[in-house]
C-alpha cells in the first residue's frame, strides 16, 4: 500500500461527502454574493453622495471583505472531513462509526492524518481558485477596474488563510472527535466580532493569535487595529506555525488514542 | 401539556451538553465583560455588558441547536413522539421548555456580566438596556431553535445560524444600511441606546419576531406534517 | 494465523482483558464465545490496531496489524455494523475503502453482488436497515479477498437466509485455507459452524480447543458455555 493510495482514498472520501460540496458552495456563492453586494454599494455610494455610509470605496476591498465567508466554508470542510469519521450511522442501519473502517483500512495513523490534511488543503485551494477570481470578475464588472496593486499577493494570501484555517479546524476536530466545538470556536472567530478582536483591544499579544495574524495576508487595513498588527509575511508565518503545532498535537493524540 | 413541558425540561436539564452550554455562557459573559471593563478607560458597566452581546449570541444559539439535534442524532425523536403522540402538544411543550431554559441562561449571563462590570469599572447608568440585551439573546436562541427544528441536523443548523448572526452582518453593515433588517441587527435595537443605523426598539423587536415567525412557522409546519 | 498472547487492558482502573491468550488457525473457523461485556470486542479492537493493550501482543501471521502493508488484503474485518458515514452511498463507501488499499475498483461491484446489495449500491447508508448495514460491513471485509476474516457478531440483524448464506461463506473460506475468527454470544450459531472454540468471561479466557474437547462432559454447547462462564444460574 503506497501513500498515494491513502491520499486518493481520502480524496474520494471527501469528494463523496455532501458536506464538502456544501462547504465549497458556501465559499464560492457566499464570496460572490457578498462581493456583488459590496460592489454595488461601492459603485453607488459616492454617486449618491453618501460615501460616509460605506467603510471603503476601493473595488479591491469589495472582494476581500467577503473573505470571512470563504473561511467559514474552509472551516466546514476541515471539520466535516474529520467529524464525519466519528458521526454515528443511523441506528436502523446498525449504528457504528466510519472511523473503524478507516483505521482498519489505513492503520498507520500519522500517514492517515497527513493524507487527510493534504486532501483538505487541496480542496480548499481548488475552492479558492474558483471563489476569488469569480468575486474579482463580479466586482470588476460592477464597480469598475480593480487596482492590480498587490492584488495577486492578497488573493494568494486569502487562499492560504482559508487553507490554514481549514487545517486548524481539522486538527481541533481530531481532539474533539466531533464537529460542534470546532465549528463554534472557528466560525465565531472568523467573524469580525470575534473574541480575538475583543482581546486585541486589551493586549497587543492578541495579534499573535492565528486568526488576527493570518488575516494580515489579505485584509490590508480592514483588520482592526491594523497599525499595531503584525506585517503580512510575519502574520502568515505565525498562523502557519499555529497550524503546524495543532496538527502535530493532533497526530500525537490520534496515534495514542483508542479508536 | 404540563407533563410535556415538564418532561422536556427534564430532558434539557439532563443533557450534559445543554447544561454545560448554559453554564459556559454565563461564565463567558462574566469573563468577557470583565476584560472589556478593565481594558477600556472610563467605560460604564452597562456599556461593557452591551459590548460583549454579539459574541455571547453563540450561547443561546448552541443551546437551541443542541436541544433539537440531540433528538435527531439517535432515535430519541421516536421515543419523544411515541410518548407524546400529539405533535402539537409535543412542539408546544418543547418550545416552552426551551424558552424557559434560554431565558434563564440569557438573564443569568447578562446579570453575571453586569455584576462583574460593576465591580471592575463601576458606573451608575441605568441597567435597563441590559434587560433588553437578555431579551435579544433569548430571541436569538429561539431563532436558532426553530432553524434546527427545520433542518433536523446539528452541523447545518449551527453553520447557518452562526453564519447569519455573526459572520454576515458585520460584512454587510460596512456597505449597506439594509443590514439593519438582519435578525441580530434588528434585535440589537432592544439594547443599543441610540444608533441611527439601527431601527427603533419597537420596530427592531417586530423585525426579529418576524424572522422567528417565518423560520419557526416553517419548522412547525414541517414538524407537524413530516414523518418522524 | 492469529496469535493473541497475554493481552491485558485496563480501562478506568477496571481490568477489561486479563492475560488473554489464544490462537486462530488457518483452515479452521474459530468461535469466540462469551457473554456481553466479556471482552470479545475489546480483544478484536486490539487485534485490529484500533485500541492499545497495556500488555501482550496480538499478531496476524506474526506481524502487528498496524505494520501490515495493505491490511485489507490480509485481514477482512467487521466490527459494529457497516462503519460507513450515513450520507454516503454504499458504492461510494466501498470505493474509498478499496482505494486506500489499492484494491481494484471492480471488486466493489463484485462484493456488492456477493452480499446481495447490488440493488442498493446507490442508496445512502443512513437509509439502510440493520441487515443491509451488516451486509455492507461484510462486503467491506471481503473487498480485499483476504486470507483472514475477523467478524464481530456478523449475523446480527440478518434474516434466516442471510445467516445460512454467511455460514456457507465462512465454511467455504475456511475449507479453502482461510483463518476465520468469529465472535458471538449466540450458541446455536457458533455450534453450527465452529471447529475451534475460545470461551472468554470477565476478560479471561476460560477454555480453548476443538469444539468436542471444550464441550466434553457437557450435554450441549450451551451447557458447556454456562458451565464455563459461570452464568445462567
Amino acid at each position: 500500500m503506497k501513500a498515494t493510495d491513502t491520499v486518493l482514498a481520502e480524496l474520494r472520501k471527501s469528494a463523496t461527502l455532501p458536506a464538502t460540496a456544501v462547504a465549497a458552495g458556501i465559499a464560492v456563492l457566499g464570496c460572490a454574493g457578498i462581493a456583488l453586494l459590496n460592489a454595488v454599494h461601492v459603485r453607488d455610494a459616492p454617486a449618491a453622495g453618501r460615501a460616509d455610509l460605506v467603510g471603503y470605496t476601493a473595488p479591491a476591498e469589495a472582494v476581500f471583505s467577503a473573505a470571512p465567508l470563504g473561511a467559514v466554508g474552509a472551516v466546514v470542510l476541515g471539520v466535516t472531513a474529520v467529524s464525519s469519521e466519528y458521526a454515528i450511522n443511523s441506528p436502523g442501519a446498525g449504528g457504528g462509526r466510519q472511523v473503524l473502517a478507516t483505521l482498519t483500512a489505513i492503520p498507520r495513523r500519522p500517514e492517515l492524518l497527513v493524507a487527510k490534511a493534504l486532501v483538505v488543503a487541496l480542496l480548499v485551494a481548488a475552492t479558492a481558485a474558483v471563489a476569488l477570481p469569480v468575486s474579482l470578475a463580479i466586482v470588476h464588472a460592477v464597480a469598475g477596474p480593480v487596482a492590480a496593486d498587490g492584488l495577486l499577493a492578497r488573493s494568494v494570501g486569502a487562499g492560504i488563510y482559508w487553507m490554514l484555517t481549514a487545517l486548524m479546524a481539522m486538527a481541533v476536530t481530531v481532539f474533539a472527535r466531533g464537529g460542534v466545538l470546532p465549528l463554534i470556536v472557528l466560525i465565531t472567530n472568523s467573524s469580525l466580532v470575534s473574541v480575538s478582536v475583543l482581546l486585541a483591544k486589551v493586549t497587543p499579544l492578541a495579534f499573535w493569535l492565528p486568526d488576527l495574524a493570518g488575516m494580515r495576508l489579505f485584509a490590508g487595513d480592514l483588520v482592526v487595529g491594523a497599525d499595531r498588527a503584525l506585517d503580512a509575511p510575519t502574520g502568515g508565518l505565525v498562523m502557519a506555525a499555529w497550524t503546524a503545532a495543532l496538527l502535530a498535537a493532533a497526530a500525537a493524540v490520534l496515534v495514542r488514542r483508542d479508536a | 401539556m404540563g407533563g410535556a413541558v415538564a418532561a422536556e425540561l427534564v430532558k434539557i436539564w439532563t443533557l450534559p451538553a445543554a447544561a454545560a452550554t448554559a453554564l459556559g455562557t454565563a461564565l463567558a459573559a462574566a469573563l468577557l465583560t470583565g476584560v472589556v471593563a478593565a481594558s477600556a478607560d472610563g467605560i460604564d458597566a452597562v456599556a461593557a455588558v452591551l459590548a460583549v452581546v454579539p459574541p455571547l449570541q453563540v450561547g443561546p444559539v448552541l443551546l437551541g441547536v443542541l436541544i433539537v439535534a440531540s433528538e435527531y442524532s439517535g432515535t430519541q425523536a421516536r421515543t419523544t413522539l411515541t410518548a407524546v403522540p400529539d405533535r402539537t402538544v409535543a412542539l408546544v411543550g418543547k418550545t416552552t421548555a426551551f424558552l424557559v431554559a434560554v431565558t434563564a441562561t440569557s438573564a443569568a449571563s447578562c446579570a453575571a456580566g453586569l455584576v462583574v462590570a460593576r465591580v471592575v469599572a463601576g458606573g451608575t447608568a441605568s441597567p435597563s438596556p441590559v434587560a433588553g440585551a437578555a431579551a435579544h439573546l433569548a430571541l436569538i436562541g429561539l431563532l436558532a431553535f426553530a432553524l434546527a427544528l427545520l433542518l433536523r441536523a446539528l452541523v447545518p443548523a449551527l453553520v447557518g445560524a452562526l453564519g447569519t448572526l455573526l459572520v454576515v452582518p458585520p460584512m454587510l453593515a460596512s456597505v449597506t444600511e439594509h443590514a439593519r433588517w438582519l435578525p441580530d441587527r434588528a434585535g440589537s435595537a432592544l439594547y443599543l441606546p441610540d444608533s441611527a443605523a439601527v431601527l427603533a426598539p419597537g420596530v427592531g423587536l417586530l423585525v426579529l419576531v418576524g424572522w422567528i415567525t417565518v423560520v419557526g412557522g416553517a419548522a412547525a409546519w414541517a414538524f407537524l406534517l413530516r414523518d418522524a | 494465523m492469529l496469535t493473541i498472547d497475554g493481552l491485558t487492558k485496563r480501562r478506568g482502573g477496571r481490568a477489561v482483558l486479563s492475560e488473554v491468550t489464544f490462537r486462530a488457525r488457518p483452515g479452521r473457523v474459530t468461535g469466540f464465545l462469551g457473554p456481553n461485556g466479556a471482552g470479545k470486542s475489546s480483544t478484536l479492537r486490539v487485534l485490529l490496531g484500533l485500541d492499545r493493550a497495556d500488555a501482550g501482543t496480538a499478531l496476524v501471521d506474526g506481524r502487528r496489524y498496524r505494520d501490515l502493508v495493505a491490511p485489507l488484503r490480509t485481514v477482512g474485518s467487521m466490527l459494529d455494523g457497516a462503519g460507513a458515514h450515513r450520507s454516503r452511498t454504499a458504492r461510494n463507501h466501498l470505493a474509498w475503502v478499496a482505494r486506500s488499499n489499492a484494491i481494484p475498483r471492480r471488486r466493489v461491484d463484485e462484493v456488492l453482488a456477493q452480499v446481495g446489495l447490488a440493488d442498493a449500491a446507490r442508496t445512502r447508508v443512513g437509509r439502510f436497515s440493520l441487515g443491509m448495514g451488516q451486509r455492507l460491513g461484510l462486503a467491506a471485509a471481503l473487498l480485499g479477498d483476504p486470507p483472514v476474516l475477523v467478524l464481530d457478531e456478523p449475523t446480527n440483524g440478518l434474516d434466516p437466509a442471510g445467516i445460512r448464506w454467511i455460514r456457507g461463506l465462512l465454511r467455504a473460506r475456511a475449507d479453502a485455507g482461510a483463518t476465520v475468527l468469529l465472535s458471538s454470544h449466540l450458541m446455536g450459531e457458533v455450534a453450527e459452524i465452529a471447529d475451534d472454540l475460545v470461551v472468554i468471561a470477565g476478560g479471561r479466557v476460560v477454555a480453548t480447543g476443538p469444539v468436542d474437547e471444550v464441550t466434553a462432559g457437557y450435554r450441549t454447547l450451551e451447557d458447556a458455555f454456562f458451565g464455563l462462564t459461570g452464568g445462567g444460574r
